[in-house]
């Protein structure tokens, strides 16, 4: 089954400010999309409206032609990651995926299997608030993999990670889409996007400034971080 | 089919979390051991040969009027029910509330709502289920032979008891969708069932003041205990709590469906 993710002329206020203009741009399955853009660019504002958390003022995001808001299980069909592990600080990994795993209906097996996966069996036990920043992101993933999904959808999945975890990832993330899966993920660490995304979404200031296949989008600059600061920088005279 | 679900991952994220255990111990434990203050203080009067000494001498009302005190766990069971939801993970560890993960694996707003006030319910009746009958058991045993015969209804205002503490929790849980942060609804209502309620204050300055949700809602069990003349009959009562409760949850269900996670 096709997981596309389409945000369709996007906009969000906040306030007076609109932080989000007229985003549009598609994650297709089978390749790894990355939203690349500067801290407050709107990454995760868009993020957050495409898996249903805030409203959009105007525009859509949906995946697979429905709304988040919309789908049943939607574990099974859009693994995210957001912040952080998602969990209570005084919870321990287990109890956190198992509630999670019960409101879903997805059979508690995978709780122990997605620990393993992402390196956290040994710690399954312990409660959050007593784990580094990179076991957090690990169990943000394992959170993320639960249900088996089709799309994962991933917030800065790198941060906190050590070069041993952003290889896994990398790994993980490659094999996913590999299988016909969609990945969507946002960055502001522009190597890291370049080595792992087939698709560019480059957004700065609430608009995307560039999208589609990363050679297209750093044609005719030396390299993708040329092309990034060239295409996020303001114009002289401009907004 | 995925309410079942919604309520069944509730139930068991609310019970799993560890305030909650605090909580129940406060609501079994702390009418126990006020019972067991009061009824050695009426074994005392009675055995002494001066019953005057106590407002009461029935071991029921000696239960009775422990009963605030269990309220105070109620309201906290209630409030951090969803208070959890919105308590920050420190920075340095990505940060992040539970929330964005409840509000992804259950998108309506209105479902997991409705699973938690369930989830709540559950937990506040066993404790009641737990509390009420061993504080009758404990009373009856300090004071034993000496105690008046036991009045009516104490079935009736037993069940009462418990139904105030249900509806107290979920008003709590309410009020808490509203502020996020449980810190102000804790000690507004525990302040408020345990040690002035300004329903009781207000009912010195006007008759209404019986309308009020908990005033109204003590008539389910506090009988004479109530130093009120106005009081509503026990079901007047209830029925007068209960829709406080329910006009305050759709309120909260408005808000929460409205309000970006």
């Amino acid at each position: 089954m096709v997981r596309m993710l389409s945000v369709e002329r996007l906009v969000k206020r906040r306030g007076s400010r609109e932080i989000l203009t007229d985003v549009t741009f598609r994650a297709a399955p089978g390749r790894v999309t990355g939203l690349l853009g500067p801290n407050g660019a709107g990454k995760s504002s868009t993020l957050r409206i495409l898996l249903g958390l805030d409203r959009a003022d105007a525009g859509t995001a949906l995946v697979d032609g429905q709304p988040y808001r919309r789908l049943r299980q939607p574990l099974r069909t859009v693994g995210s990651m957001l912040d952080g592990s998602g969990a209570h600080r005084s919870r321990t990994a287990r109890n956190h995926l198992t509630w999670m795993a019960r409101s879903n209906g997805i059979p508690t097996r995978r709780v122990a299997e997605v620990l393993d996966q992402v390196g956290l069996g040994a710690v399954g036990g312990t409660r959050v608030g007593r784990f580094s920043y990179g076991m957090c992101q690990r169990l943000g993933l394992a959170a993320a993999l639960l249900g088996e999904p089709r799309a994962l959808v991933l917030d800065e999945p790198v941060n906190g990670l050590d070069p041993e975890g952003i290889r896994w990832i990398r790994v993980l993330l490659r094999g996913h889409a590999d299988a016909g899966g969609t990945v969507l993920l946002s960055s502001h660490l522009i190597s890291e996007v370049d080595q792992i995304a087939d698709d560019l979404v480059v957004i700065a200031h609430g608009r995307v400034v560039a999208a589609g296949p990363i050679r297209e989008v750093t044609a005719g600059y030396p390299t993708l971080e040329d092309a990034f600061f060239a295409l996020t920088q303001p114009v002289a005279g401009g907004r | 089919m995925t309410f079942p679900n919604t309520v069944a991952a509730e139930i068991r994220k609310t019970a799993t979390l560890p305030a909650t255990m605090v909580a129940l111990t406060v609501a079994v434990l702390g009418p126990v051991a006020i019972t067991l203050i009061n009824a050695v203080g009426v074994r005392a009067a009675l055995r002494s040969g001066r019953p005057e000494l106590t407002a009461y001498t029935s071991p029921v009302e000696a239960v009775f009027s422990a009963v605030p005190i269990g309220t105070v766990g109620a309201v906290v069971l209630g409030v951090v029910a969803v208070s959890g939801e919105y308590t920050a993970n420190r920075a340095n560890i990505g940060g992040g509330r539970q929330i964005t993960t409840t509000l992804t694996a259950t998108p309506s707003r209105l479902g997991v709502l409705a699973g938690k006030a369930i989830a709540v319910g559950l937990l506040v009746a066993v404790a009641a289920l737990v509390a009420i009958p061993a504080s009758l058991a404990l009373a009856g045993g300090i004071i034993g032979g000496d105690a008046p015969p036991t009045p009516d209804g104490v079935l009736s205002r037993s069940v009462g008891a418990g139904i105030y503490w249900m509806l107290t929790a979920l008003t709590a849980l309410a009020v808490t969708v509203f502020t996020r942060n449980g810190i102000a609804p804790i000690i507004v209502l525990v302040v408020n069932s345990s040690l002035v309620s300004v329903s009781v204050l207000l009912s010195h300055l006007t008759p209404l003041a019986r309308f009020l949700p908990d005033l109204a809602g003590m008539s389910m069990f506090a009988g004479d205990l109530l130093a009120f003349d106005e009081a509503l009959a026990p079901l007047t009562g209830g029925v007068v709590m209960a829709t406080w409760t329910a006009g305050l949850l759709a309120l909260a269900g408005a808000v929460f469906r409205w309000r970006d996670a």
